[in-house]
């Protein structure tokens, strides 16, 4: 009798599963497939390309920080001896510069998680979706920090946190506490919108909220891409150089 | 007539802005202001990420002279066409790179002329802000 009790209600409950999946699945958009940096240019239509990205309200003392490292990159480079970075040492962008799309991206929708590499540096970021976030201090820091999100609507919500302090976006300094907002929503169908807000009170007056925009590669496989061999070095004066020289055959 | 050029002036000021965003590595290393085209031929074709690298030796003044030659990342050489095997030792190339700032026997690739002709773009960032020296 329980037996049967039990069949008949795995009968019911089986069934309901399917379609509370399918149903998620039907409710929610499709943003599977891989994505490119979406500036606009001939034949694209300017109102799916969102407005430039505000200067970052730093506080005084972090924003003179901020414009005096761009001052030195600048005239470096006008030197032609351009000051080491990340990319020199083939470090992955982190959050939030993946989001940026530099190369193609590829967004994954699975069961409970959207997935999303980014071809350069072979970058991959979690959305784990409807679970807590946790607290800045039970997630180790990390390049891409933890990631939570939740269909809102249409709309994709994300929460992120637990991004390192060398990890900077356009080499803005933040604090450990730092928070990564972002709305995924499609403005077309082939056009998908990426609303940021980063929150940082300990350097920030107000968050800094800027939108980057992605349009569809069909068919677009993301190829591999390894540091194999970096030939770019920092110098003793953190200047970029390069090796040069006949290498073997 | 003025104003559109003002207009167009100033979307080349926003493109000159949004240029690093666009690269990952910086290009600043190597001379802006003048192009040197090498004939030579091909040692090695490095194709690795970061970027690739194609080792010529070039004949100048009857001395054999080695240079390597950076080019971009092989995803987007593979984008713009290029395959890991359209080169190999021995090919006899026309490379147009402009030159390290440090005067070591280097440069960035701005263009490839391979045996069959074929001119092949390595697809630098902002490549049009490299001033081209016309070849003797």
């Amino acid at each position: 009798m329980r037996l049967a009790l039990l069949v008949c209600a795995l009968c019911v409950l089986a069934p309901l599963d399917a379609i509370a999946q399918r149903g998620a699945a039907a409710n929610t958009p499709d943003i599977t497939g891989s994505w490119e940096r979406h500036r606009g240019g001939p034949g694209q239509a300017r109102e799916t390309i969102p407005p430039a990205a505000p200067q970052p309200p730093l506080k005084p003392e972090f924003l003179k920080e901020w414009q005096d490292r761009n001052r030195a990159a600048r005239e470096a480079d006008a030197k032609g001896t351009p000051l080491a970075n990340n990319a020199t040492l083939c470090l992955p962008e982190g959050m939030p510069g993946m989001m940026g799309a530099t190369f193609p991206m590829e967004i994954l929708q699975s069961k409970g998680q959207v997935t999303v590499i980014e071809e350069a540096f072979t970058q991959v970021r979690r959305i784990l979706l409807d679970q807590p976030q946790k607290a800045v201090d039970d997630v180790e820091p990390g390049f891409y920090g933890h990631s939570v999100g939740r269909w809102e609507g249409d709309t994709l919500a994300v929460d992120t946190v637990g991004v390192k302090e060398n990890v900077r976006y356009q080499n803005v300094p933040h604090s450990a506490n730092m928070r990564i907002r972002e709305r995924l929503h499609l403005v077309t169908p082939d056009v998908l919108w990426n609303e940021i807000t980063i929150e940082d009170p300990a350097t920030f007056e107000k968050p800094w909220t800027f939108t980057i925009a992605y349009r569809r590669m069909p068919g677009y496989q993301l190829l591999e891409y390894i540091c194999e061999d970096n030939r770019e070095f920092a110098d003793e004066n953190g200047l970029q150089k390069i090796r040069i020289g006949p290498t073997e055959r | 007539m003025k104003s559109g050029s003002i207009i167009w002036n100033a979307g080349l000021l926003i493109l000159l802005a949004a240029v690093p965003l666009l690269a990952h590595h910086s290009f600043a290393m190597y001379d802006h202001t003048k192009t040197i085209t090498l004939k030579g031929s091909v040692t090695k074709f490095q194709w690795t990420n970061p970027h690739a690298y194609i080792e010529m030796d070039v004949t100048e003044k009857g001395a054999v002279k080695h240079y390597s030659v950076e080019c971009t990342s092989i995803n987007m050489m593979q984008r713009a066409g290029w395959r890991s095997n359209i080169l190999k030792f021995g090919d006899q190339v026309k490379a147009i790179i402009a030159p390290l700032n440090s005067g070591q026997p280097g440069g960035l690739l701005l263009e490839l002329t391979l045996p069959s002709g074929k001119v092949m773009d390595p697809g630098v960032p902002a490549a049009n802000t490299f001033t081209r020296t016309p070849e003797k």
